[in-house]
């Protein structure tokens, strides 16, 4: 029995209260090791599923063979990779920006993924490295949240949430997990975003950016970062980076998705084509400069191979 | 102050081993993008897939001669490069030969032994042999050990009758009644093994061969689309191309047309190949020619 | 990742009645990373024949040059400007000289023959990397989205287009594709051969 679910419990329980008791009965394996407190080795020991894994010797080398093409590019199963996400945490809450492109080795399986994964109402994941991997666990991880405000009567802090998902992850390292994701919301101590990967890495910061486009994404994000950024502000950095990296990076692009999260929740702002941005912008939204943002679209008639009118006169 | 340099460069002491632009540099092959390509190898980058024949080729003797026979598929990898190749290559007039594995190799490799049959027979000042080209094939293939991925199938008829020979991409050969190649040679094979006969007709040859031929288009993955056949005889020889068509594409039944102005363009630019001249007189009276 | 998806790039070229489409994209990568977004890939190589060298980067200037010097060597040599037919020949054993060393380039030609009538005849060639020639009667295709295209093509393609719809239709086939494939994009370029002009148009493509 779950440990802290028996010290909580009270006599007089809502009926919301008897089945999350009766869901955390059935969990027999679940103790409080999973909460972070076992030196990262909780999940190891009990409480997590359990997968079925191939018949041979060695599952982990025999899915890396037939699954890691990076290293080999022959290999059988292709995982789809490639991916911009940022999210930065300022003043006015937390923006989460994502593209929406899925590739397969250099074939764009599909342009219109959804790389932010709602947990609930105050949390938001990204999803970067493996679609399924991120999927599973980041909604995983919203049950136990649940969980959590059922048995202690308040929402679980990002902190918590991004530790427990890390703890999970680490669990299986070295088993293949792919995931570089980074867990946004609002709790108690204000906008937080935290950096969690399959590694078991686990950071706090202002401003992140994952996945093979991340490098073009910092580089518009760190020139327009700062706290003070109004919202309007704030929501045009994260588009125009995720434009930066669609338009650079060949594994990113097709749309960007943002979401902006405050203190009563996240709220999904818009999804915005990449190629339309770079032509005409994001249309007819708050902070958008007007017009394209492609280079040779703002530099019309003002660069060296189009000169202006006055110049070429001269 | 004397400049010890001389006025006149010296002019290079061997001219014809200096590495130059030529379009007359010395024949064969070439082997200056070696040293790369082996350094882009090394970073694991690989080889592009060249275009193979995943064939099925086929020969057999009948009564008056020699029949060749070939499927039409060509493949990149997985894919279907051309659907409709020719893999009976000229030799001479009454020697022809199939070509299977890398494209591009059987078709040089038959293309130079067929110039060099060209000059022999002009040099003996009578028909050319078989067993000749069949010497030169290997011979080549030999000589560069296995790199040169082509395997054959040579038949002809000549003034000690007819020659039915398979050469393989390292130079070895056989001398059979009945052969098969390719990736399809086992489906054929299997029907020459079952239907063949000394002495056949014509018909009843043209009938097994492309029965052979369509073994292996409809049971090799690596082969499909149509039968091409060659009938050689002391007297003629019948190139029949797409002899049969087994795969004909299925007639679509709307088009995809679209209506102009669906793509759009930002900038276009019209180059006119027709030469405009216009002639202007200037002054009023014509030259003065007397 | 192989060697054709170092820089990326694709081409496609069609046959028309009495005229003849070659197409590119005009992105030029280091693998992922988008470095321009103007790399020509077709160069003209006499009025009425177009050279699509899709490929390695490097290979794509260098065959470029070769080929232009080639092909004014038999010019001189010969009075008189080169045959659609013969210049693929041209490219077929350039390429296969190099045989054991090849220039990681899979050229696709589109031009127009003079017929003994003084009418033209369409026609369009491909080879792989070594040379071997196939000469198609509806349409070639070439480069990292050359999977993505034959299906698109073989869909789209329909024989006697019209210079104009042949334009939609090589537009469209190319545009299609290269939206499937990471390689390829950032802007496209089409020619159009036809007896008596040449009609260019860059078109407005997606730009990731």
């Amino acid at each position: 029995m779950n440990s802290f679910a028996e010290r909580f419990s009270t006599t007089s329980a809502t009926a919301q209260m008897r089945i999350a008791q009766a869901a955390a009965a059935d969990e027999e394996e679940f103790d409080g090791a999973m909460w972070g407190s076992d030196a990262g080795f909780g999940s190891l020991a009990k409480g997590v599923p359990s997968f079925s894994v191939p018949a041979v010797a060695d599952p982990t080398s025999f899915l890396r063979l037939h699954t890691d093409d990076h290293a080999d590019p022959n290999c059988r199963i292709k995982i789809k990779h490639g991916t911009t996400t940022l999210a930065f945490r300022f003043q006015g809450g937390v923006i989460v920006a994502v593209d929406s492109r899925a590739t397969a080795g250099s074939y764009i399986a599909s342009g219109t993924v959804k790389k932010v994964i709602e947990i609930n109402p105050y949390l938001l994941g990204t999803m970067a490295g493996g679609a399924a991997d991120c999927q599973y666990w980041e909604t995983y991880l919203g049950m136990h949240c649940r969980l959590h405000e059922l048995r202690n009567r308040e929402r679980i802090s990002v902190s918590a949430a991004s530790k427990y998902l890390s703890n999970l992850v680490y669990g299986y390292k070295g088993m293949g997990l792919s995931m570089g994701t980074m867990i946004c919301g609002w709790d108690k101590t204000g906008p937080a975003v935290f950096y969690v990967d399959s590694d078991g890495t686990r950071l706090k910061g202002d401003l992140f950016s994952v996945g093979s486009g991340s490098t073009h994404a910092y580089g518009v994000l760190d020139q327009g970062y700062r706290w003070d950024l109004t919202d309007e502000e704030a929501q045009e950095l994260g588009r125009r980076s995720i434009y930066a990296a669609g338009h650079r990076d060949a594994y990113s692009g097709n749309t960007c998705n943002l979401y902006h999260v405050k203190e009563d929740g996240w709220k999904f702002i818009g999804n915005y084509d990449i190629s339309q941005m770079h032509y005409d912008g994001p249309g007819d939204v708050p902070g958008a400069p007007g017009g394209g943002y492609g280079y040779d679209i703002r530099v019309e008639g003002r660069n060296s191979s189009n000169p202006p009118a006055v110049a070429a006169a001269a | 102050m004397h400049h010890t340099k001389p006025l006149c460069p010296k002019p290079p002491s061997n001219a014809s081993t200096m590495a130059s632009p030529s379009i007359y540099t010395s024949p064969g092959f070439n082997f200056t993008n070696e040293l790369r390509n082996n350094f882009m190898a090394e970073k694991g980058l690989p080889l592009p897939k060249a275009t193979s024949t995943g064939t099925t080729i086929v020969g057999c003797l009948f009564k008056d001669g020699i029949i060749l026979g070939a499927d039409t598929r060509a493949t990149e990898g997985p894919i279907v490069a051309d659907k409709n190749c020719e893999k009976i290559h000229y030799i001479t007039e009454s020697i022809r030969c199939c070509g299977a594995g890398t494209a591009a190799d059987t078709e040089f490799t038959t293309a130079l032994i067929s110039s060099n049959m060209e000059l022999h027979a002009l040099s003996i000042g009578r028909k050319p042999r078989v067993v000749t080209a069949m010497t030169m094939l290997k011979q080549m293939l030999f000589r560069n050990q296995g790199r040169i991925g082509a395997a054959l199938v040579l038949g002809g008829v000549d003034s000690t009758g007819p020659h039915l020979f398979t050469i393989h991409p390292h130079g070895s050969t056989d001398k059979l009644p009945y052969v098969t190649m390719g990736s399809g040679s086992l489906a054929a094979m299997a029907v020459f093994e079952s239907g063949w006969q000394p002495n056949m007709e014509r018909a009843a040859a043209l009938d097994l061969v492309k029965a052979a031929i369509s073994a292996g288009i409809f049971n090799d993955l690596g082969s499909g689309s149509n039968i091409d056949a060659c009938i050689i005889t002391e007297s003629q020889t019948d190139m029949l191309r797409n002899v049969e068509m087994p795969n004909p594409r299925v007639q679509k039944e709307r088009g995809y047309t679209f209506r102009r102005g669906t793509t759009a363009w930002k900038t276009e630019s019209v180059r006119d190949l027709v030469v405009k001249e216009e002639i202007t007189f200037v002054g009023g009276d014509a030259m003065d020619t007397t | 990742m192989s060697i054709m998806e170092l820089n990326g790039g694709s081409v496609v070229a069609m046959v028309g009645k009495d005229c003849v489409a070659i197409a590119s994209d005009l992105r030029l990568g280091n693998q992922a990373l988008s470095v321009a977004t103007n790399f020509q890939k077709i160069f003209p190589v006499t009025d009425r024949i177009y050279l699509g060298l899709p490929g390695l980067a490097t290979d794509v200037t260098t065959l470029r040059e070769r080929f232009r010097f080639r092909v004014n060597m038999y010019t001189i040599k010969e009075e008189r400007e080169i045959e659609p037919e013969t210049f693929a020949h041209l490219v077929s054993s350039t390429l296969y000289e190099h045989r054991f060393g090849p220039y990681y380039i899979e050229p696709v030609m589109a031009g127009l023959s003079k017929t003994p009538s003084g009418g033209v005849k369409p026609f369009i060639a491909a080879t792989d990397l070594i040379g071997c020639l196939n000469f198609a009667k509806d349409f070639v295709v070439a480069g990292t989205a050359s999977t993505k295209l034959y299906g698109v093509a073989e869909g789209l393609w329909e024989p006697d287009l019209e210079p104009e719809d042949l334009f939609e239709t090589i537009s469209q086939t190319l545009l299609n594709a290269v939206d499937r494939d990471a390689f390829s994009g950032w802007g496209c370029i089409v020619h159009v051969i036809t007896k008596d002009k040449v009609i260019t148009r860059t078109l407005k493509g997606r730009m990731d």
